[in-house]
């Protein structure tokens, strides 16, 4: 397949300008009755904590570009009882922007925009599911193109899609049942070492994998992401300041943004069984001036287990087509020293956060506070988003 | 939403021609004038050349099967009366990189094949508590 479905987009050099100086997670859970901003606020709260700051020390706010009920400075205002000014930013939150926000926060760092700004994002899906229109597809129904030439003929929504890139997978490269099963058992097994995870409790074994019904086929339920209430954010300022708070900082060290030229097109995608990860992840490795191999732990926005195949694959840690018998291998398991991956369980066993968790759990490991599931000696670690039509490589390193 | 989705809107401009050739049985697909190329979906310039103007060409309704999913679950209310059904993507002969998205009918729904020969088969899309019906190209065997 031609690389030319899709491009790496030209980032600055901000290596070193940013560092992580406090995490939070929301609870996570099923359907809570709280709003997103409830929960978003939550989250801050935490991570303020976390960086020993107070609501009247964070500048500035990032927050997701396309749903309603984000959490933006009047949000933020409203939750901690302030009136000051912030700068912010809709060009953070989840998914992609999880990674790429702190691109963003280097630039307003930089032009004294803001000193301390935090990036939140969160969810009451499980929540609002019953008014929505194909739950988590609902964005896709009113897309015009995706409405009129997809839905009719019941091509929707995000299961379907995946579904059909999951067996052209497994016809074009050979991957198997049991191979997208290693994923689901494997995230699990983690989420079962992660007392935040909604799946704590809830053991998997690939035998109850197996027998678990095809609900859109290859995919049994538990191929496919949770739907939870929850959210995270973290707390980003420079990195000399970063050293004098309370936490660890964890610095960033590349960033990188890939695009697909269809967008959420995926019947139209050239390379089909393929993510923006190919784009992405080779910028995001060069501005930190490392290689797949120094990865220490890797957390991917992986909606479904054929994500964290692909992903894997397209970001370079295994050939195209390896992804399979890569994950069948046990490489992913947190203590296989091979790639310690979603540590936390990820979309499909910890929480349905759409990403902000993974940088969560990235920054965790780094500085060492994962307890039974913690990685030895994690120093560098990787975050990699994905909206669909984008995927970004966000590159951390223990400060 | 509108009050009869899932079913098309047939005067959504950018696919009007598509669904007016569907009512007559002819499968059309817009082509770029300047260059050629099949411009799938349709946008208002030409992918490959920026061109800006097409004709909407009758293809053969003969295709392959790139891929596809047996849904058993229905993720909408409005096809809880088909699942199990088969859907996916037929690649056009003219052009495989042109991928409808469609329903596979007549056939067995274990015994489906990649790269297998399809052909446009009309049906009408219809829904429970939606008076409207919309002929759609699905595929069968070939």
């Amino acid at each position: 397949m031609t690389s030319d479905w899709g491009f790496a987009h030209d980032l600055d050099d901000i290596s070193g300008q940013v560092a992580i100086a406090g995490v939070g997670e929301a609870d996570h859970t099923k359907a809570s009755g709280r709003t997103a901003a409830e929960i978003a606020g939550q989250a801050v709260e935490r991570a303020l904590a976390d960086a020993g700051l107070e609501p009247g020390d964070v500048d500035g706010i990032m927050h997701v570009p396309m749903l309603a009920d984000r959490f933006d400075a009047a949000a933020f205002r409203d939750h901690f009882g302030t009136s000051h000014e912030m700068w912010e930013s809709d060009r953070g939150g989840g998914m992609v922007w999880a990674g790429t926000a702190p691109y963003e926060a280097a630039q307003a760092l930089r032009d004294g925009k803001a000193t301390c700004i935090v990036n939140a994002f969160a969810v009451a899906w499980a929540t609002q599911r019953g008014s929505m229109v194909g739950g988590p597809g609902q964005s896709h129904a009113q897309e015009l193109a995706k409405q009129n030439l997809e839905v009719p003929f019941g091509w929707f929504p995000q299961p379907v899609y995946f579904a059909t890139i999951a067996r052209r997978h497994m016809h074009q490269y050979g991957t198997t049942q049991e191979q997208l099963g290693a994923v689901a058992v494997t995230l699990r097994r983690h989420a079962n070492l992660t007392p935040a995870a909604v799946m704590r409790d809830r053991p998997l074994s690939l035998e109850q994998y197996l027998a678990s019904p095809t609900i859109v086929d290859p995919f049994r339920k538990e191929d496919c992401c949770l739907i939870s209430d929850g959210g995270g954010a973290y707390v980003m300022t420079s990195a000399d300041r970063a050293r004098d708070l309370r936490s660890q900082p964890i610095d960033v060290a590349g960033v990188g943004l890939g695009s697909s030229r269809t967008g959420t097109y995926w019947a139209q995608q050239g390379a089909f069984c393929s993510t923006p990860q190919a784009f992405a992840a080779p910028g995001g490795f060069a501005m930190a001036g490392i290689s797949p191999a120094d990865v220490d732990v890797l957390a991917c926005y992986d909606p479904f287990t054929i994500h964290s195949i692909m992903q894997v694959e397209d970001m370079g840690f295994c050939q195209k087509g390896d992804g399979g018998p890569f994950a069948e291998a046990g490489s992913l398991a947190f203590d296989s020293g091979v790639l310690p991956y979603n540590t936390h369980g990820g979309l499909l066993s910890h929480a349905y956060v759409l990403g902000i968790a993974h940088v969560v759990e990235v920054v965790r490991q780094l500085r060492g506070e994962c307890g039974d599931r913690q990685v030895p000696d994690a120093e560098i670690g990787v975050y990699g988003g994905y909206t669909g039509p984008q995927a970004s490589t966000l590159v951390l390193r223990k400060g | 939403m509108r009050d009869d989705f899932p079913l098309p809107d047939t005067d959504w401009e950018p696919a009007r021609e598509f669904w007016a050739g569907a009512a007559r049985h002819e499968l059309l697909i817009p082509r770029c004038d300047t260059c050629a190329a099949y411009c799938w979906y349709p946008r208002p310039t030409c992918r490959q050349c920026k061109g800006e103007s097409f004709t909407w060409t009758p293809m053969s309704g003969r295709a392959t099967l790139f891929s596809w999913t047996v849904v058993r679950h229905a993720f909408l209310k409005q096809f809880a009366d088909e699942v199990p059904y088969a859907t996916g993507l037929a690649a056009l002969d003219e052009d495989p990189s042109v991928r409808l998205a469609t329903r596979l009918v007549d056939c067995d729904l274990s015994a489906l094949t990649f790269e297998q020969p399809l052909e446009v088969a009309y049906r009408d899309l219809a829904f429970p508590g939606i008076e409207r019906t919309v002929t759609a190209p699905f595929f069968r065997p070939r």
